[in-house]
């Protein structure tokens, strides 16, 4: 702790010249003799200096903090995965080995990596009057979690392999391990039934070529119309979601389009930046769809998937998945249409459980004390 | 013996049980309107959805109010009467409760069968888009389940004596009281959330409540 504690004296004992320096660097920044370009740019490389500053002073200060935390730590490993927890009754082994599953299952070989990005845990008392330590840089949690909650925990707190940004971009966030994927292929059916848009309804009533177009395969240069194909379905989206594009030489537009007139819907959506406009399914429906690819593809899909991170999406889960497209479109259609979630009318045992409080409260009502005799 | 027990337990509740079927029948009908043109209007599937779960909330209602009333009036004259009429009868005391049990039981048979007729006719009148199903036997037999569990906790309820209530009352609101003072104090202590927890929730006494009453789901 002393160790670290003056590592981190030392380094903004260095630092100090280079921050005053930093101060110098604006002073000609406002002179008249730079062009505006000139400064904005020596303004953009100070504030990347300072990011990158901050950013070392954090990592040390983690470090530190780790350093502390983790003095009495243990190792874990199931798998790839590492785990560096304090000594506590948690169920780590068991909640680490289902996060394995998880993990390989998804990333396949390349989940190895996980080997280089440790996680680390720290179990505390579940009694909140006791202090807890402060901790930064690892999860903290009750020793009295039951093992399925921990891996959870677990799941949600492990960073995710690095993928390209088009992948990320694609599909609205980063590839994660899906925890419950029958809970989600179910979410992703109530989705294709209800959504709004024509082409994913299409796609439930098994027109493929639509499924791609909600799934967001084909390319983002389409005209509106092949997204938004009936007008009521254009001045819907356009008056409920796209409102607050409505400014300046689009707000003509706009109000026409909410008045029912389809040409100036058409004319308002080719005037705002496709990507304002929202897609068809959520990225839930795309998670979904990736899983498939992977799940067809096996073991070495995800590496194929991230292997050419240039090509078209649809090219890149067909390699993944080692089929045309339409195949994966066809099996991920099919795993969805088959996730119907169960009728909420009646839950299971629910008749059984409902009787038999009926004959509890029945007799409850046949030992009452109004007549009984002392 | 149990034709005039139903009879005079017919007199005292024909007001509730009339009026509750009614409501039974009329409330999937009402649930579904505005399904006809679901094929129409892009976004009415969602909302027609939304509808009928914001409808479907009035069934556990009226599952509950029609056990807590007809409960309150089958006993409500016994009360009155100091218990003398029953007194008078030949009839063992478990007898006599297991048939105000029973008629009780036969009289709320008809808004649950008003319920089955209700959703029967919505869900064959109504245009339903794709991947949308109608659920009128489910949901008739879980508003019968209600309607029976809810009968059967008030009728218990009924059947005892004020001090009895006073009792269940009592204990219901120190509860309250400790999680009150649980959380003034600091202490991690949700009494009131594990009771609400033990009590909807499945297998609870009102698991059958809770949840969403859907006529009309994917």
């Amino acid at each position: 702790m002393f160790e670290g504690r003056r590592l981190l004296v030392a380094f903004w004992v260095a630092s100090t010249p280079l921050l005053r320096g930093q101060s110098l660097e604006r002073g000609p920044a406002s002179s008249d003799t730079l062009a505006e370009p000139t400064r904005l740019r020596m303004r953009a490389d100070s504030l990347l200096r300072e990011w990158r500053r901050a950013n070392t002073v954090a990592d040390v200060v983690d470090s530190i903090d780790r350093a502390r935390a983790w003095a009495a730590s243990e190792t874990m490993s199931v798998g790839s995965l590492r785990i560096v927890a304090n000594p506590s009754p948690l169920p780590l082994h068991d909640a680490a080995a289902r996060v394995w599953r998880v993990l390989d299952s998804l990333y396949g070989d390349e989940a190895r990596h996980f080997e280089r990005r440790p996680l680390f845990v720290v179990a505390v008392d579940p009694d909140t009057t006791v202090a807890r330590p402060v901790v930064r840089g690892g999860l903290m949690v009750t020793w009295d979690l039951d093992a399925d909650t921990l891996a959870l925990l677990l799941l949600a707190n492990l960073h995710p392999l690095d993928v390209d940004p088009a992948l990320v971009a694609w599909l609205g966030g980063s590839l994660r391990p899906t925890v419950h994927p029958e809970r989600q292929r179910a979410r992703v059916y109530v989705e294709l039934v209800t959504t709004p848009w024509a082409v994913a309804r299409d796609c439930f009533l098994q027109n493929l070529e639509h499924c791609g177009l909600a799934l967001d395969l084909t390319r983002l240069d389409e005209s509106p119309e092949s997204w938004l194909q009936n007008p009521a379905e254009r001045r819907v989206v356009v008056s409920r979601f796209l409102s607050s594009l409505s400014r300046g030489a689009q707000a003509r537009a706009f109000h026409d389009c909410t008045n029912n007139n389809d040409s100036a819907c058409v004319v308002f959506l080719r005037s705002i930046p496709r990507e304002a406009v929202p897609r068809p399914l959520t990225s839930e429906a795309r998670k979904t769809l990736v899983d498939v690819a992977l799940q067809l593809g096996g073991r070495d899909a995800y590496h194929r998937l991230v292997a050419n991170p240039d090509s078209p999406m649809a090219a890149r889960l067909a390699k993944a998945a080692g089929v045309r497209i339409d195949s994966v479109i066809a099996r991920w259609r099919a795993v969805i249409v088959a996730s119907r979630p169960a009728s909420v009318a009646l839950p299971p045992w629910g008749l059984w459980i409902a009787i038999t409080w009926t004959v509890c409260f029945a007799a409850c009502a046949l030992r009452s004390s109004r007549w009984r005799v002392n | 013996m149990f034709q005039v027990l139903l009879y005079t337990q017919w007199k005292w509740s024909r007001l509730i049980v009339t009026v509750g079927t009614v409501a039974g029948f009329a409330l999937p009908i009402v649930s579904v309107q505005g399904a006809a043109g679901a094929a129409r209007n892009p976004l009415e599937t969602g909302a027609l959805l939304a509808a009928v779960q914001s409808w479907g909330a009035l069934y556990p209602v009226l599952a509950a109010a029609l056990g807590l009333l007809v409960a309150i009036a089958t006993w409500a004259p016994d009360h009155r009467g100091r218990h003398v009429y029953a007194l008078a009868l030949p009839l063992p005391r478990w007898r006599y409760v297991l048939l105000r049990f029973g008629a009780g039981l036969s009289l709320l048979a008809a808004p649950a069968l008003a319920v089955l007729a209700g959703a029967l006719l919505a869900t064959a009148s109504a245009t339903m888009p794709p991947g949308i199903q109608g659920y009128p036997v489910s949901l008739a037999v879980r508003f019968a389940l209600a309607v029976v569990v809810g009968y059967a906790v008030f009728f218990a309820v009924s059947s005892g004596t004020q001090r009895t209530a006073g009792a269940i009352l009592g204990v219901i609101g120190l509860l309250i009281i400790v999680h009150i003072i649980g959380g003034v104090a600091g202490v991690d202590l949700d009494v009131v959330g594990r009771l609400q927890g033990i009590v909807l929730g499945w297998p609870g006494p009102l698991g059958i409540f809770s949840g969403r009453w859907m006529l009309l789901d994917v």
